[in-house]
């Protein structure tokens, strides 16, 4: 009787938690959905008074920019995971499977861009990148976006890493497997949960910026981020609800293909447990 | 030794950074001897080159109008590429030509063409961030009146930029709450004293907060005049206490009682249109325009001004002191002045703007097409704002006003 | 190849990127935060830009609410993270769904969560709309400020939003990692479930998400789109005055914003420093 009673508490529980996830998620993002399609919704209207497809035209229209845009946020993020893939892999492999001396000092220093806000660095580089060439390029936009990038990409992979035994690698060495082939066959499918996860973060960090956008490309470099903030402050809701929809698109794709890597065993986020 | 080697490697970065300086261009720079280019020499310059215009990029319908109609325009007839560069607002570009010069980068910048207003002007001018003089070269500035050419928030002009748009403030109301629209601030805070709450502006130093405020000084000082050059602290002494009193005053029958203030003025649209409020100051007669088209406002907003009248300006643009591209934003600065651009830019097609163009210098034809605009319902006629028009103050007068507002108002 | 090399060559390109990039920044933020910048003339370094920063109210003011949004945000984190994680180790119907949309925010952007809190949060927004459709308020006006608010409440919901799942996830690998062995172990000697919980599980799931929760309170310390949309003009979070002085057109304000720039890195890096004493102490202690 007590048991069945605790049982019932259990799951009203458990359901209140399960609902309150539900709700929690998906309620903040619907008022978007409406508002984007909507034409005039005053307060205290629950609903539209009426409907719109002005801000699907304005985006489809390439004066706009809002496409291109797009392309740009898409071209800079994808070369922002590729490289932070090239760069942290290896680093997170020294950090998950190497002791060495001042292993400390250097997972301090790979961290440290979590820690301090890129913005404060950033500022101090403008001058450099003016000198250099490199502001007002996408080049420029790529190298500043791999600051905050990095970091998460050498952190996921050195938690993979950690639980990597290179005992494997050498029994299939010694079964006759060249270097090409143990590492397909034997270390990616290993450390593929932290290289999905790393690149998650990785690419959906250069996605979301706007402040070190602005800094580094001046407004030559036009990415989503920026058309969305100057609507935004300009109290048109509508085209605002339309570009945060175009915004929000990759993320429900990404989280598609990678839940399954976010969490379980073989999860590429044991990393950030052992800094 | 791994501690020296990356200390090296930083190090020889660093050198790397520190001496790679932008390399200079031989040939002789175009502000050196543009003076002495006719024209067609400029246009042909102008050939093949990009304009990169910075612009506050809030407005779909402005954003629109650029990067469809004048970008096809220039394309089209001088081979000049318009690219539209829609950010958050002046300061964002202001202080890119201002990084620019601060790292030596004088040639070539980002940024060849901005719309400004005259704040920015004026600290642009002050650090000598500006090409010019450069608006008497333009053919088309025959169609502005010189009035207009001379000083911009007080800021004596001298060439350094060219109209682009016209101004003036409006007053916006819902005619579903309000039958005949009072005649001036006084009419106005009455009603306000008559109907609490339903009345409010933005807290300076927004830009339409602050105009509103500027209008309540004209009121006061029983017109502009008095103001008018640069700041007077023995003028502005006489008048100001009488404003702040006439403003506590009236703060208790204000939206939420006065005790706080939007602090943006599209947070006052916002309202307006929700009916929280009844009124509102819009720099622009056809802001409430389109609000209705975006459904920000009901149907039932109308504008109207003060008897006494309201501030209008001419809004300019300007061109970047190491902009790579001078002489086709000079074919740009001069497209935009041109008959044919601007009734487009003022038709409901284009912007629904103000033209700063003199209309008695235009070509009859031309004219005609003007005056047979249709007038959105909401909106005042032409030659109304033109009789009904106030000068603005200079811009030492409008930060000390903005100031003093803080203190004596928002915090009493 | 030895060790030392291979560990050299794998670590090299991002300490490089790193290195240059980062510190380099870093270190031509505290020459600029000391008027000191010989490529532009400026050859003698002062510590005016501090000591304008130390003494301008504005930035205690600024510093206070940044300070009470990050410790906020990153207690509630932590606590709504541990009770999620514990509820979702359990089964029940539609845990698929529910183990899906956890990890939702996780990849939604900062910026459309912060317009969609915008959208429902403030005077004007959907609820202010259903407690007026219901009766509960008769005017806007009576709606309470939960955005662009005083105390940051809005700021706080974005953050606390994004950061749970992230801290949750990690709860639940650790939780996986250790099975139940642990709890069933306390059980058997007669310990409680909250005894088990409190003396078992929670020693282990604290240390697993300390570092990840000094990231996540490094990140609402510094980060700049969500109070830039959701904060009010005064007080500001360091963050956006810092970038407001940056961006002020009177460049004599800039040495200000590195200075409180290389201030907010300073604080976070000692902060950075305790942890690792404290988890060096701890450790030494076991």
């Amino acid at each position: 009787m007590e048991n069945v009673k605790q049982n019932n508490s259990r799951n009203a529980l458990l359901f209140i938690i399960g609902l309150g996830i539900i709700i929690g998620v998906i309620v903040p993002i619907v008022p978007q959905l409406v508002w984007a399609v909507s034409h005039r919704w005053a307060f205290p209207d629950l609903l539209p008074e009426a409907m719109s497809g002005r801000a699907w035209k304005y985006i489809a229209n390439p004066n706009s920019k809002v496409l291109s845009a797009t392309l740009n946020s898409l071209v800079i993020a994808i070369c922002v995971t590729v490289i932070s893939i090239l760069v942290g892999v290896p680093a997170g492999k020294a950090l998950g499977m190497y002791k060495f001396k001042a292993k400390g000092a250097i997972e301090l220093i790979i961290l440290s861009p979590s820690i301090i806000p890129p913005l404060a660095v950033t500022m101090g580089m403008q001058v450099i990148f003016i000198r250099m060439g490199l502001s007002d390029t996408i080049f420029g936009v790529i190298l500043v976006h791999l600051i905050p990038t990095i970091p998460y990409m050498t952190v996921s992979m050195a938690g993979v890493f950690a639980n990597y035994d290179p005992a494997y690698e050498e029994q299939a060495r010694s079964l006759g497997a060249g270097t090409v082939k143990t590492f397909f066959l034997i270390t990616l499918p290993t450390i593929f949960p932290g290289i999905v996860t790393g690149a998650m973060f990785a690419f959906l960090i250069s996605w979301g910026q706007y402040i070190l956008t602005i800094i580094i490309g001046g407004g030559r470099v036009i990415t989503l981020p920026l058309l969305l903030f100057s609507f935004a402050s300009s109290g048109d809701f509508t085209l605002t609800s339309a570009l945060s929809i175009i915004f929000l698109l990759p993320s429900i794709i990404i989280l598609v293909i990678t839940s399954k890597y976010l969490s379980g065993q073989s999860s590429g986020m044991g990393g950030f447990g052992n800094i | 030794m791994k501690k020296l080697m990356v200390f090296a490697v930083l190090l020889l970065a660093f050198s790397g950074m520190l001496f790679a300086g932008g390399a200079q261009e031989e040939s002789v720079l175009f502000e050196d001897r543009f003076m002495d280019m006719s024209w067609n020499d400029i246009v042909a310059e102008a050939d093949g080159q990009d304009v990169f215009f910075y612009m506050w990029g809030g407005a779909d319908h402005i954003n629109n109008w650029v990067s469809g109609y004048l970008q096809d325009r220039l394309k089209e007839k001088y081979n000049v590429n318009l690219e539209m560069v829609p950010v958050d607002g002046a300061p964002v570009y202001v202080n890119k030509v201002l990084g620019e010069k601060q790292a030596g980068k004088n040639t070539n910048g980002a940024v060849d063409m901005m719309w400004i207003n005259g704040e920015n002007f004026k600290t642009m001018m002050q650090g000598q961030l500006l090409f010019g003089p450069y608006s008497d070269k333009l053919p088309n500035i025959k169609y502005c009146n010189p009035d207009i050419l001379g000083y911009d928030f007080g800021f004596p002009i001298n060439g350094y930029e060219s109209p682009y748009g016209a101004a003036q403030c409006v007053m916006e109301y819902d005619t579903e709450y309000v039958k005949t629209p009072p005649a001036s601030i006084g009419e106005l805070f009455d009603w306000a004293k008559a109907n609490p709450g339903k009345l409010t502006y933005a807290a300076p130093p927004d830009f339409m907060g602050s105009v509103f405020v500027r209008h309540v000084f004209y009121y006061v000082a029983g017109g502009y005049e008095k103001m008018m050059g640069p700041f007077d602290e023995a003028v502005y002494n006489k008048i100001a206490p009488k404003v702040w009193d006439l403003l506590n005053e009236v703060e208790p029958y204000l939206w939420r009682q006065g005790k706080t203030y939007p602090e943006s003025s599209t947070k006052c649209k916002e309202l307006l249109g929700n009916g929280e409020v009844h009124f509102n100051i819009n720099y622009g007669p056809d802001g409430a325009t389109n609000a209705i088209r975006n459904g920000i406002y009901p149907d039932s907003v109308k504008t109207f001004l003060f008897d006494s009248g309201t501030i209008g300006n001419i809004n300019f643009v300007a061109i970047a002191y190491n902009s790579g591209n001078k002489a086709a934003s000079m074919v740009m600065a001069n497209e935009i002045l041109d008959p044919e651009v601007q009734y487009h830019a003022a038709s409901p097609e284009g912007m629904s703007w103000l033209t700063p163009i003199d209309l008695t210098t235009v070509p009859a034809r031309v004219r005609a097409d003007f005056e047979a605009l249709p007038l959105d319902p909401s909106r005042v006629t032409t030659e109304e704002l033109n009789t009904h028009k106030l000068p603005e103050l200079q811009s030492d007068w409008l930060m000390r006003i903005e100031e003093d507002w803080q203190t004596f108002v928002l915090r009493q | 190849m030895t060790n030392r090399a291979r560990v050299s060559l794998l670590l090299a390109p991002s300490l490089i990127i790193l290195c240059v990039l980062f510190f380099g920044g870093f270190l031509l933020g505290i020459m600029q935060s000391l008027n000191y910048m010989p490529m532009i003339g400026l050859d003698s370094p002062n510590f005016e830009a501090y000591k304008m920063m130390f003494t301008d109210e504005q930035f205690f003011q600024s510093l206070l609410l940044t300070l009470w949004i990050s410790i906020v945000t990153t207690v509630l984190v932590i606590v709504l993270s541990i009770v999620s994680a514990l509820a979702l180790r359990n089964t029940f119907v539609g845990k698929r769904l529910v183990n899906f949309l956890y990890q939702f925010p996780i990849t939604v952007p900062y910026v459309v969560i912060t317009i969609g809190t915008l959208f429902l949060f403030s005077q004007s927004g959907s609820v202010a709309r259903i407690a007026y459709n219901m009766g509960i308020i008769s005017d806007q006006s009576m709606f309470p400020e939960l955005v662009n608010d005083k105390f940051g409440l809005g700021i706080i919901f974005v953050y606390v939003w994004k950061q749970v799942p992230f801290i949750g996830v990690i709860v639940l690998s650790i939780l996986q990692s250790m099975g139940n062995n642990f709890e069933e172990l306390a059980r058997s000697l007669g310990a409680n479930k909250w005894q088990s919980f409190r003396h078992v599980l929670l020693p282990i799931i604290i240390p697993g998400i300390l570092p990840a929760s000094i990231i996540t309170f490094a990140y609402t310390f510094g980060s700049y789109e969500v109070p830039f949309l959701l904060g009010r003009p005064y007080p500001a979070v360091l963050s956006i005055l810092a970038y407001r002085l940056y961006d002020n057109v009177d460049l004599n304000a800039r040495p200000e914003a590195m200075a409180m720039a290389v201030f907010m890195t300073a604080f976070l890096v000692v902060l950075v420093f305790l942890y690792k004493k404290l988890l060096n102490k701890a450790s030494g202690r076991d």
